[in-house]
């Protein structure tokens, strides 16, 4: 009776949190853009996400699996926990005696040792090791909740070791007991409610990396206040296990800026606590800085991370909607973009009959409808000098491989600086101007020099109609790399993967084979999904200085410090950024190129092309 | 009608150098016209301008005084010349392009029915006039098709004030009746933008130094350029990142974005990033070592060669065509 | 205060220019068109007036029916309502003609203060504020940078040449056209567009407000000027090269 009593208690102490909580999240606004089905992918995601564990182990394997460990010991240990009640209640069906319950009451008991070693080496990684992503401050709670595993498997496993007569058993059955009972009501109170939340949060993600939301109605701007915040948003703000992975590698937060990712959410989990989804009082100010939104690069690595599934880059650009859109945001660089978009073609603020000298000057051919390849050249490839000699440079390996390409007469900007900085109004003319010059030009399909322009024209401008395919030049001259020649002796060449190519689309091994067609290839440290941004994503290229330290440099220093010979760039902002930075390097700098520049330096002299 | 008339101005006491391109078109156009040309200065105390301009071939000078036309004001002199126009009733009105006749000129046709055809920089047989239209991307012919004046004014350097002809001229005096009521703004005492703070964004002429400087050191050779042609000094970034001269100069994405009417960037590359800063510039002058450098791609004037012969040489130079 | 901008919508700045098949303006098939560079600087310093003292701002525009994407953009900007002129051939007016016709809107409006830019991007006479202030009978200042409102009327800092600048004071009602550069310029924002929606653009038709009348100034024919616009290398030695240079900026660039 006392048993049921305290269950009850237990359980009223669970839900008078879990309750508001969820209260709070159903309340909030519902995602128009959401939808359950295709739910495969979803199902695919939670198995290998959840339960597989898989993005908890893979970016931080130690801690991971210790964490896996602990929670398989979760799941192995549900039967247990019922039968646990049961035999309470004088109804336990797991009979130790016999083969199932034998078998299963062993494979517990197995879990529950790496259970134990599992937290306790996280106690210790918290309490001892202290890794500064964890945050300064030390969580008693993360300590309480330790120390209660830890007595729930300690005082399982204990139970083997003592007889049923004796009456150590009744005390470990009451401890193992007011352990669970303690338990439960302490998960929605802290940051475990997460145990409860994110499986939900990893199957109900948006469905896309970095999926902005289309904005609803003639009232939505994006997140300003309370009221904005939609479920997702909400669930996914409950969600944080305040891990730090998002922190971790987050360029911004390691260069002394204000933006940290976690701080953004937990901000918003602050906002929701102590306001709820119904307040209008601004989302910034208060919980996060204003300007850190601002600060974001949208390289990515904090949503790929994130082991609870949040989202962090729609929230980022929401914030930023919400100060863009309604004109609250004052930047004067940030003016001087949106003004040269608002009546000009490029991000550059430059005339377009440079671009078109260039074209000229260059001999590009114009699309005319028939070629199989309009070559896009964007705003880095039409204006800049170094875009220029990359876009000449692809040109000539494009004759080379007898590719048919045409460039189109008119371009504007994809709008991808406008788009990250949450300018919808500009992102939708810029989209729809560009769309109607595809289609009136009967383009096909787009080869590019620049990442941010696959990723807008092929996702972005979706919302807006339908793009034709686009592919990066590395994808282009992966797929020739048999038709283009080798080099022989070439020198070691670093290569650093763009945010916009590498998390965001996951090419990662055509760039490399094309490097490999040049010299030795060498990664960075930081390679791969893990690849630390250059700096110039998020529209921040065109958003002037920046405070702390410059991230351009502190990837340029990483790069540098392979002691490769040459850094080898697939984004024509990553070279612009790193210009500079190697520069500084001083004479010994390894030289900076485009694949498409190591490419055609490998082509024969004598070419005509 | 009385032919054409030419309105001096007068900077520092004495005509203005724009003046006399005013009086040359005035000539030109007479040799078009085969009117007489006859000149006016406005003001309170005009004895020695009058005297000046008395000096050239123009049939008179007319003096235009009265003690509210001491400074400029667009009321005194739109009254002060609709007075003199309605008496003499010209064929031809000639005004050099200053900012002080765009105030009041357009004012002072419509009054008598007219519109000013402006910044004009040249004239032919008709007489039709040119003037630049979007931004310089064309030419335009305009036409005086309406009886009674026909008012211009002329483009700073499109005529030659050295063309004026010398002669002598009759001075007469025109007194206008002017209320003072019927001034209605007060300007004040002229004043230069604040000495503190380095404003580029309004700077009329810029001279850029980049990383072909090489030493902190070797600064002085262009800012003596830059004080020779009255200009100032800007710099790229890597300039102000090594503190050579203050980040205030920096031009470039990341700094300041200028439009004047005379860049010169001196040892200056030309990336994206400098390029976006200046791109708004009328006139931009580039000087490099390297053939290559992208900037000679954005600029109107260029020479190829070693900054520290080009640019004393071109201080020189700059020193004695202001003489 | 009530303050009424007059913009005007020109060719967008990057525009190809081609010459129509009679020689006699550009071809206008297939432009971009935008608000007039000092017209967007007006407008600004309007709405910051406005920020600042209360009151309403009017945009009024003459041209075709294109205009009315300007019109909006301006009320997107701030501007509480808009009178829209409808005429077909502004072309065929000239700086008096089109003044004509603002000052026949603008009369009635009765404001306190008359904004326009300094000049157009298109035929750039920069008179149609002046012309306009003479025939609303009101005192004018132009290359306005900066308005003050004041206990008798305004205080405003004008441009001079080579760098100098004067303050004028003068009462209100008055004109003023306002020089590039004065102030930074807002964008353009998603809300804005929303709000604009509901905003009243009254249009009225030109021949309503001031009949048709000749021309007094025409403008024959344009042309594309010969002079080339690629880059002028000067070589010889570097007293030679310094000395054609200055040459070239003196009398080819005229800006020294």
């Amino acid at each position: 009776m006392l048993l049921v009593a305290l269950v009850v208690a237990s359980g009223a102490g669970f839900w008078s949190r879990f309750g508001v909580v969820l209260g709070k999240i159903l309340k909030s606004k519902k995602d128009a853009s959401f939808h359950l089905f295709p739910i495969g992918k979803r199902i695919w995601d939670f198995v290998w996400e959840v339960v597989l564990q898989a993005k908890v182990i893979r970016q931080r394997p130690l801690p991971g699996l210790a964490h896996a460990a602990v929670f398989w010991g979760f799941c192995a240990f549900v039967l247990v926990t019922l039968n646990h009640f049961a035999v309470g209640l004088g109804l336990g069906f797991l009979d130790p005696e016999g083969s199932f319950g034998r078998f299963y009451f062993y494979l517990a008991a197995a879990f529950a040792l790496a259970c134990a070693t599992g937290i306790l080496g996280l106690f210790v990684r918290r309490f001892l090791i202290r890794p500064k992503w964890l945050g300064e401050k030390l969580s008693y709670q993360s300590g309480i909740i330790a120390f209660l595993i830890f007595l729930l498997m300690a005082t399982y496993l204990a139970s083997f070791f003592v007889a049923d007569a004796n009456p150590a058993t009744r005390v470990l059955w009451w401890v193992h007991t007011l352990a669970l009972l303690t338990f439960l009501p302490i998960i929605p109170h802290t940051k475990h409610l997460h145990l409860v939340l994110s499986p939900a949060t990893v199957f109900l993600s948006r469905g896309g990396f970095s999926q902005i939301p289309a904005l609803v109605g003639d009232e939505d701007f994006g997140l300003i206040a309370g009221t904005d915040l939609t479920q997702l948003v909400s669930l996914q703000a409950y969600s944080c296990v305040e891990c730090g992975r998002c922190t971790e590698h987050c360029p911004a937060a390691n260069t002394g800026k204000l933006l940290n990712p976690k701080e953004i959410i937990l901000g918003l989990r602050g906002y929701l606590n102590d306001l709820g989804p119904a307040a209008s009082e601004p989302l910034l100010g208060m919980y996060n800085a204003e300007e850190a939104p601002f600060q974001c690069t949208t390289c990515g690595a904090c949503e790929f991370q994130c082991p609870v599934g949040i989202e962090h880059l729609p929230i980022l650009v929401g914030l930023r909607r919400g100060a863009v859109n309604t004109g609250a945001w004052e930047n004067d660089y940030g003016a001087k973009l949106f003004l040269a978009l608002e009546h000009g073609s490029n991000s550059l603020g430059l005339p377009a009959s440079d671009r078109d000298k260039f074209i000229e000057k260059a001999g590009l051919p114009l699309f005319d409808g028939t070629q199989e390849y309009c070559l896009w050249l964007g705003c880095m490839g039409g204006y800049d000098p170094k875009g220029r000699e990359i876009v000449a440079d692809l040109a000539r390996v494009m004759n080379y491989l007898g590719a048919s390409y045409g460039v189109l007469r008119k371009e504007k900007c994809t709008g991808d600086p406008v788009r990250r900085l949450g300018n919808d109004l500009l992102f939708q003319q810029l989209a729809e101007e560009n769309l109607k010059t595809l289609a009136e030009n009967k383009v096909k399909r787009i080869v590019t020099i620049c990442p941010h322009c696959v990723r807008t024209i092929q996702e972005d401008w979706k919302d807006y109609g339908t793009p034709p395919p686009v592919e990066h030049h590395s994808e282009f001259l992966a797929r020739f790399a048999d038709k283009l020649p080798k080099q022989r002796d070439g020198e070691t060449i670093v290569f650093h993967d763009p945010c916009y190519l590498g998390r965001y689309r996951n090419v990662y091994d055509e760039p490399r084979s094309v490097v490999a067609l040049a010299g030795e290839l060498v990664e960075a440290p930081r390679n791969h999904e893990r690849s630390f941004c250059c700096g110039a994503g998020g529209g921040l290229a065109f958003l002037g200085e920046e405070t702390g330290e410059r991230v351009s440099h502190v990837r340029a220093a990483e790069l540098v410090a392979t002691g490769a010979k040459t850094v080898g760039t697939a984004c024509p902002f990553c070279n612009s950024m790193f210009r500079d930075a190697l520069a500084e390097s001083g004479d010994g700098a390894p030289q900076l190129m485009d694949i498409a520049q190591l490419t055609a330096r490998g082509l024969p002299e004598n070419d005509p092309s | 009608m009385s032919g054409i008339w030419v309105v001096l101005e007068e900077r520092d006491g004495r005509v203005s150098r724009i003046s006399w391109e005013a009086v040359a078109a005035g000539q030109k156009l007479a040799a078009l016209t085969g009117l007489a040309v006859n000149a006016a200065v406005v003001g309170a105390q005009t004895e020695r301008l009058a005297a000046e301009v008395a000096t050239k071939a123009v049939s008179k000078v007319v003096r235009v005084e009265h003690s509210l036309l001491a400074g400029y004001t667009a009321d005194g002199f739109t009254l002060a010349l609709q007075q003199l126009f309605e008496s003499e009733n010209p064929a031809q009105v000639v005004f050099p392009h200053t900012y002080q006749v765009r105030d009041y000129a357009p004012a002072l046709a419509a009054r008598l029915g007219q519109t000013l055809i402006g910044d004009v920089t040249a004239m032919d047989e008709g007489p039709v006039f040119t003037r630049q239209l979007m931004q310089g991307k064309l030419n335009g012919t305009y036409r005086h098709t309406g009886g009674g004046t026909c008012f211009v004014s002329v483009q700073a350097g499109a005529f030659r004030a050295d063309a004026v002809e010398a002669g002598t001229a009759e001075i007469t005096i025109f007194s206008p009746t002017i209320e003072a009521a019927q001034i209605r703004t007060r300007p004040s005492e002229r004043f230069r933008g604040s000495a503190q703070t380095v404003d580029l964004g309004s700077a009329q002429m810029i001279v850029s130094v980049g990383r072909g400087i090489k030493d902190a050191d070797k600064l002085p050779i262009v800012q003596e350029l830059a004080t020779a042609l009255g200009a100032e000094l800007g710099a790229s970034r890597p300039i102000c990142d090594n503190g050579w001269l203050p980040m205030e100069r920096q031009i470039g994405s990341s700094g300041q974005t200028v439009s004047p009417k005379l860049y010169l960037a001196v040892g200056i590359s030309g990336a994206i990033q400098h390029l976006v800063g200046m791109k708004g510039s009328q006139c931009v002058v580039a000087i490099n070592k390297d053939p290559g450098a992208p900037i000679f791609e954005a600029a109107d004037y260029g020479i190829v060669g070693d900054l520290f012969e080009v640019v004393p040489a071109l201080t020189e130079a700059v020193k004695t065509a202001k003489q | 205060m009530k303050i009424i901008v007059a913009i005007k919508q020109v060719p967008e700045r990057d525009a190809q220019v081609r010459i129509e098949a009679a020689g006699k303006w550009i071809e206008e098939a297939g432009l971009q068109w935008a608000l007039n560079e000092s017209d967007a600087y007006a407008l600004e310093e309007a709405l910051q007036l406005k920020e600042k003292h209360g009151g309403e701002v009017v945009v009024v525009s003459a041209g075709p029916e294109r205009v009315g994407s300007t019109i909006r953009e301006s009320l997107a900007k701030g501007a509480d309502r808009a009178i829209h002129i409808d005429s077909a051939d502004l072309g065929n007016r000239d700086a008096l003609g089109v003044a004509r016709l603002l000052a026949a809107a603008v009369k009635p409006e009765n404001p306190d203060l008359v904004l326009t830019g300094l000049q157009s991007d298109d035929l750039g006479l920069g008179q149609t504020g002046v012309i306009l202030a003479e025939l609303l009978g009101l005192p004018h200042a132009s290359l306005i940078l900066h308005v003050e409102k004041t206990e008798s009327g305004l205080t405003v800092k004008r441009e001079l040449e080579e760098g100098w600048f004067q303050t004028v004071e003068l009462p209100t009602p008055a004109v003023l056209t306002i020089q590039s550069g004065g102030n930074k310029l807002r964008y353009a924002t998603l809300m804005g567009i929303k709000k604009a929606k509901t905003k009243e653009v009254r249009v009225v038709a030109a021949s309503e407000l001031a009949p048709d009348s000749a021309p007094v100034v025409v403008l024959e024919r344009v042309a594309i000027p010969t002079k080339q616009k690629s880059t002028q290398m000067l070589g010889g030695s570097a007293k030679e090269a310094a000395a054609a240079l200055v040459e070239k900026l003196k009398f080819e660039a005229r800006v020294l």
